[in-house]
């Protein structure tokens, strides 16, 4: 039954323009980011894997921001403009409801990924990396959005607002982005390294390096990065289901 | 009078001197470098472009009449500009050899694959380490320039800086102008 | 197979609210219930407690003899206009109940969307968008929705609130028509005179109790107003 709420959450996506002003506003900053890149004098300057590799932090920086405000207003709006009441009046299990809604929020990523193939083809002329590197962007935006989204949803079911869930996560989104920026001189700390090699979206530019650089391209020589994502993904899952839960026990509509 | 001032000065001389001496650590005296020579193979083939790759090589020879164990080579490089030791992880995937044993009077053979990652000039040298030995040898420095590789592509990327955002205003227009069509056909 | 929807202490508890304080009523195949009770006194939560939306804190409910309340079987079988009249305004009417067909599992989906929108009276506005409906059109077509899985049971919660006269009219005869053949009605309203004019049974409930229950006559019986209208009654036996 997931498969109405994801076909109607498509529509949605495309007959209210939101999704379609989202990827203009992707391919005008992956326009820009790599056409700077490849004709300003100083950025070419940059070695080609740094190139990729920033290119990476660009897309999967820009998925994450806008899978981060859909996918707040994803389940509270049903709440905001009271469509879920009838929803769940209907056999629709819950687990098929958020299925939908997970799978139709996955379908940006992998909207906005394929908007970023053609850029990461053009930055990468010439290098021997670029399939292993696309497959990797996939594999790890795939994990790490997926992730995302559910912490998200769980997040939704907690508060049922869209604003209180869009500042949340936004507040998480900062804290795990702004540390993976930090130099690796700074994270020789014992606190800042373990925190860099727990963080989802440290490991995923850490293995991005690692195809990159070290030309690293099968699977086991990334496991060291990919398993603290799958764990992120696992923990992200479980809170989602812990919120859930509590949403079930409190019913669809929190008060009179 | 000159020749009072002259040992004057040659008597503060030789004091100084002395307690110069005296106040040197114990062991410095005792300085001697391990039995071994070390010579880099590969000195005029380092210069390159950034994302080039190389091999440094280099040869390390056991000079003593004794078998060495236990010999521990890596490679130290600086940044001449910053006169900044360079962090190696992204350049050499290898940065330290163990060498077992060496005979009395061989040679080894020693290399490194180095990434040339940013362009700059720097300096390398390797080092050998003897295990419970306080001095190590170092080889001498050998200078090399990494030149910038130029990444200027504009005659590719344009199409697709250009050709992407309007392929998606024609989808755009072309979805609401289906939608469109449709619910007027349809009333 | 008598009884559409049977309730035994059920009990709601909203903060230090009572919102349904042990409710315990009886509905059977093929009445015509209304449920009459003031602003606040637990109409709307019995219906969402009925129709498995919230969860009650004490208490059964069950539905056509022996189905609990919210369980799959019991929601194929019901029909529901919800207070929140909910709807995703970017679709058309069309669209929305075949959606809703869908998550029925309705045999031949399409066809029985414009069955419904025809029922309705919305057949000639089906392709437009439902942001473009007026107030009453959303209330017709909520009870399309209501009548999409072809319900046994139906749980109307203010249905004709905010609809003109013949609006009105309109709704109480597709009603009437649906109660003939058989369709179990349950009708929360605040309009006296539609419930005292569509229902065989009423019952009040007050602070979240059940005050009264039974036909008019019966209710007039137990006031003591044997000549009055429903409005005498409901206000004697709501007034503090």
């Amino acid at each position: 039954m997931f498969k109405y709420i994801l076909v109607n959450e498509l529509r949605a996506l495309l007959y209210t323009w939101k999704s379609m002003v989202w990827f203009l506003i992707t391919s005008v900053i992956f326009s820009f980011a790599s056409y700077l890149f490849l004709t300003d004098k100083e950025l070419s300057l940059l070695d080609q894997s740094e190139m990729l590799w920033l290119l990476s932090k660009v897309i999967i920086g820009t998925a994450l921001m806008i899978i981060t405000v859909d996918a707040s207003s994803t389940i509270t709006g049903e709440f905001e403009k009271e469509t879920a009441e009838s929803l769940f009046l209907t056999p629709l299990s819950l687990k098929d409801f958020v299925l939908g809604k997970l799978l139709a929020s996955l379908s940006l990523w992998i909207a906005i990924f394929l908007i970023a193939v053609p850029y990461i083809i053009v930055v990468s002329a010439g290098s021997h990396v670029t399939a292993a590197f696309i497959m990797f962007v996939l594999m790890l935006g795939t994990m790490l959005i997926l992730g995302f989204q559910m912490m998200i949803f769980g997040i939704s079911f907690l508060f049922r607002s869209s604003k209180n869930t869009l500042t949340t996560s936004l507040v998480i989104l900062l804290a795990l982005v702004l540390p993976a920026t930090f130099s690796s001189t700074l994270k020789n700390n014992p606190l800042s390294h373990f925190l860099s090699v727990t963080n989802p979206i440290d490991n995923v530019f850490s293995s991005l390096d690692n195809v990159l650089v070290d030309y690293q391209t099968t699977l086991t020589g990334n496991l060291k990065y990919v398993f603290p994502v799958l764990i992120f993904c696992f923990a992200a899952f479980a809170f989602m289901l812990y919120s859930t839960k509590l949403f079930k026990r409190s019913g669809v509509v929190k008060n009179d | 009078m000159h020749r009072k001032s002259f040992l004057t000065l040659l008597v503060i001389s030789l004091t100084v001197c002395f307690a110069s001496a005296n106040s040197l650590p114990a062991d410095s005296g005792s300085v001697c470098s391990p039995p071994l020579s070390m010579s880099i193979l590969s000195k005029l083939a380092l210069d390159g472009i950034a994302g080039d790759y190389v091999t440094v090589s280099a040869e390390i020879k056991n000079i003593s009449a004794k078998t060495i164990t236990n010999i521990t080579t890596y490679l130290s490089l600086a940044d001449e500009e910053t006169k900044l030791p360079v962090d190696l992880e992204d350049w050499s995937a290898e940065k330290g050899l163990f060498i077992g044993t060496i005979d009395a009077g061989q040679k080894f053979p020693l290399e490194w694959k180095i990434h040339f990652v940013k362009a700059g000039k720097y300096s390398l040298i390797i080092i050998a380490e003897i295990q419970g030995e306080t001095n190590v040898l170092t080889s001498r420095v050998t200078h090399f320039a990494v030149s910038p590789k130029h990444n200027l592509n504009p005659g590719q990327v344009l199409p697709v800086a250009l050709g992407m955002p309007l392929f998606l205003l024609v989808i755009m227009m072309f979805a609401a102008y289906t939608r469109r069509s449709r619910l007027m056909k349809s009333q | 197979m008598n009884i559409a929807v049977k309730t035994e202490n059920l009990s709601k508890l909203y903060g230090q609210t009572m919102a349904v304080d042990r409710l315990s009523l009886e509905v059977k195949n093929g009445e015509f219930f209304g449920f009459l009770g003031p602003n606040g006194a637990g109409k709307t939560t019995t219906i969402r407690l009925l129709t498995g939306i919230i969860r009650p804190d004490e208490g059964t409910a069950i539905i056509q003899e022996n189905l609990p309340a919210g369980s799959i079987e019991a929601k194929l079988i019901a029909g529901v206009m919800p207070e929140s009249r909910g709807l995703y305004e970017w679709m058309t009417a069309r669209e929305y109940l075949s959606l809703f067909a869908h998550l029925y599992s309705v045999h031949n989906a399409i066809k029985a969307t414009d069955e419904k929108l025809s029922i309705v009276g919305l057949s000639h506005e089906k392709n437009k968008r439902i942001g473009a409906f007026s107030r009453g059109m959303k209330q017709r077509l909520c009870l399309a929705r209501a009548l999409i899985n072809k319900p046994k049971i139906l749980f109307l919660d203010e249905p004709t609130l905010g609809l003109d006269p013949k609006g009105q009219e309109d709704i109480q005869i597709l009603l009437k028509a649906l109660n003939a053949d058989g369709v179990t009605i349950f009708y929360s309203s605040h309009l006296l005179n539609e419930v005292a004019m569509l229902c065989s049974r009423i019952a009040v409930i007050h602070h979240g109790k059940l005050v009264a229950q039974g036909t008019i006559s019966q209710l007039q019986e137990q006031t003591g107003l044997t000549n009055s209208g429903l409005k005498d009654i409901f206000l004697k036996l709501t007034g503090d």
